[in-house]
């Protein structure tokens, strides 16, 4: 494959990435905001494979192929067993509705554009497009986060951000040093594993996985 | 030299054996055992670190920061856990909590640690956010500990916001990485911090001077720093007394502890960015934590937002720098968690015999336990600065760093905030401590146990506090080296 048309895989599945977290945030059911956030990351770890494959650098490889494993398959399952175990209603119930979420989040895409500006000023062709584009995932996780008062949901807006940071590390320096992407990876995964079991003690507590009901704790 | 790795795996071995011993004795005493251990091995360590300089191997660096908070954590756990024979103990025995929970509360204790001190001793900053997201991961069982609603509230706010705050961290570090690739390439020694300092001023600027913004926001979420300090108040007055001493005197610091990595890379590449930074970060928590300390009425809650105080201190020590800043800003580190260890044991003590966090209902403590309720107040005196004791000490010299530097308005909102928070704070103490006893409440101080280490604590903050012994002063002079400008 010639260079120019793997930048255009590269730039296409970044474009990608960021059309999935749109997609998150059109959803207003949890099964189905679990089942776009598996395509994401398995995005991300195919942008992964694809940047592995121009620089030549083979720690990106393994990376690629644990963001699939991990965050494509294990984490996704895990959270619809989770789901499904806890009978409850299974609708996002989202604070902003669905158009405005989208419209606000188009206006986070331009200010990742502002933000990232003067730093890929300088930068090469690849990592030019794709660190906006993971500042927007970011910001869109933070939306997420915000605007999605359910215990399932505010885990999926972590992951969400979690790929946005992943997406930055790898365009702007190709991947951190192998050790340390392994240590994120177990964090991420006992991070899930965790705030899953929190959320069926929420569930037993709250008899809801609404966390706007608790509001107890205040000054 | 396999003494850092001994470090780590005396807890991790402790918590292996917490899973499989039967009983309550044999668990406290285990736990008593290898903290113990520990206390004394990270002595020995810090002593060499400070007679013959740093230690660097594979993964581990210890200079003298480390060793500095080597000594705090392990010193602040040893007293923790010889507290929670009391107060773990007492829970067991009123049948609050059974042999399970018993058992996980100590395997977590060692967990925790074991990523504290984990945090400290690794040289490589992305190993030390893998650790600092481990002390999130490890202590939320333990703030929501009790499994009531409210814990398990705080314990989810403390998850969410500080893995929040810890991937902006994240964020911070890729670009630190960026910031180096230039000079160093993609080496895989490029995050190691002993790389990055002695690389220092060739790192990219722009690169850096954003990365130190998402570790201040990020690490400072874990630090309890206004505005990120949200979760902090909750997870303080819903953990069990012992582990609120740890998360504040002990977690508080290894956040910061964090931030002071970066902060030392950032000042000698782009000197006077991170200092002003951490003067508006400090003054900002300061105020907040003085409009809270005010309306506060759940003791507890009060505890809670003095830490965010002190944090801020000691932030705004680091920002005013020179020598006498950094040295006012390392002495209230460790008087802080000296003395909040004290005030939470006391605030434990009192929790379980009135069986109330409401300040409201807490009246003659002195009468009703007299060494609790006489330690508290001293205590009370020590953490708002008063002399003799030797927060009084970090607190005159991170003043006079301020009015070296001419920074009048900061020194002046300094001293207004302190004596503000110093009528506040004892106005709501001596309303627990003196008045007409609370009806209902039986006589009857606390065991010995918890008694001990509270003495000890005010043992320690009181000799440093009038005589500033020379070991004390020699280890915080070569700790202050380490900074930039902190030579004298």
């Amino acid at each position: 494959m010639n260079e120019q048309a793997l930048t255009g895989v590269i730039n296409g599945l970044a474009a990608f990435i960021l059309l999935t977290a749109f997609v998150m945030v059109s959803h207003n059911r949890m099964n189905q905001l679990v089942r776009t956030f598996a395509i994401q990351s398995i995005a991300l770890g195919a942008f992964a494979f694809a940047v592995a494959y121009y620089t030549g650098s083979d720690h990106i490889y393994v990376i690629a192929v644990l963001t699939i494993v991990l965050k494509g398959i294990v984490i996704p399952q895990f959270l619809k067993y989770t789901i499904d175990k806890i009978h409850v209603r299974k609708e996002v119930e989202p604070l902003v509705g669905i158009p405005l979420s989208l419209l606000l989040c188009a206006g986070l895409v331009m200010v990742a554009y502002y933000v990232a500006e003067p730093i890929i000023a300088g930068a090469d062709a690849v990592t030019r497009n794709t660190l906006a584009i993971s500042v927007a995932v970011v910001l869109i996780g933070f939306f997420l986060m915000i605007t999605r008062r359910k215990a399932m949901s505010e885990i999926i807006a972590l992951l969400v951000i979690e790929n946005g940071i992943f997406l930055g590390a790898i365009s702007i320096t190709y991947g951190m040093p192998l050790i340390v992407e392994i240590g994120i990876f177990f964090d991420v995964l006992v991070a899930v594993l965790i705030m899953g079991l929190f959320a069926f003690r929420i569930n037993q507590t709250f008899e809801t996985l609404d966390t706007t009901f608790m509001r107890r704790l205040k000054d | 030299m396999i003494i850092i790795e001994a470090i780590l795996l005396i807890p991790l071995a402790v918590a292996v054996a917490c899973f499989f011993l039967p009983h309550r004795r044999t668990l406290e005493a285990s736990a008593l055992l290898g903290t113990g251990a520990l206390f004394i091995i990270a002595l020995m360590l810090g002593i060499d670190v400070l007679n013959n300089g740093p230690v660097q191997y594979s993964y581990w660096y210890v200079d003298e920061l480390s060793a500095f908070m080597l000594f705090i954590i392990t010193f602040v756990a040893l007293m923790v856990v010889i507290y929670s024979v009391s107060y773990i103990g007492h829970d067991y025995e009123e049948r609050e909590i059974d042999l399970r929970q018993f058992r996980s509360y100590y395997l977590m204790v060692q967990l925790f640690l074991l990523t504290m001190l984990l945090v400290v001793v690794c040289n490589n900053l992305g190993i030390m956010w893998v650790a600092i997201e481990g002390t999130t991961l490890a202590s939320a069982f333990l703030v929501g500990f009790y499994e009531k609603d409210t814990s398990v509230e705080a314990a989810w706010k403390y998850l969410v916001i500080c893995s929040l705050g810890i991937a902006l961290a994240l964020f911070g570090i890729v670009l630190t990485y960026a910031s180096s690739i230039e000079v160093l390439g993609a080496s895989s020694s490029a995050l190691e911090w002993t790389t990055l300092r002695s690389i220092a001023p060739e790192l990219d600027p722009t690169y850096l001077r954003l990365a130190f913004i998402l570790i201040m926001v990020g690490y400072g979420t874990k630090v309890g720093l206004a505005p990120m300090h949200t979760w902090l108040p909750d997870a303080h007055s819903e953990a069990p007394s012992p582990i609120s001493a740890l998360l504040s005197a002990v977690l508080l610091n290894c956040a910061f502890y964090g931030i002071l990595r970066f902060f030392i890379i950032t000042e000698l590449c782009v000197p006077g960015f991170a200092t002003t930074l951490m003067l508006i970060f400090g003054l900002l928590s300061m105020a907040l934590a003085a409009a809270f300390i005010i309306a506060a009425k759940d003791y507890k809650r009060l505890l809670a937002y003095s830490s965010i105080e002190h944090m801020g201190i000691i932030s705004l020590g680091f920002g005013l720098g020179g020598y006498i800043g950094i040295f006012g800003a390392l002495v209230q580190m460790f008087s802080h968690a000296m003395t909040k260890c004290l005030l939470f044991f006391g605030a434990g003590n009192i929790l379980q015999k009135y069986n109330t966090k409401s300040m409201d209902e807490v009246r003659g403590v002195i009468s009703v336990m007299p060494v609790t309720g006489a330690l508290l107040l001293l205590g009370a005196l020590a953490i708002t600065g008063s002399p003799p004791f030797s927060i009084f000490i970090g607190e005159v010299a991170i003043l006079q760093a301020g009015l070296s530097n001419e920074e009048y308005l900061v020194s002046g909102l300094y001293l207004a905030l302190l004596v503000v928070i110093f009528a506040a704070f004892m106005y709501h103490i001596s309303r627990m401590v003196f008045g007409k006893t609370t009806e209902g409440v039986t006589k009857g101080d606390a065991g010995p146990i918890s008694l001990i280490p509270m003495l000890l604590l005010l043992g320690i903050i009181l000799v440093i506090g009038v005589f500033l012994p020379e070991p004390f002063t020699d280890m915080v002079e070569q700790v202050a080296g380490i900074f930039p400008g902190g030579r004298t």
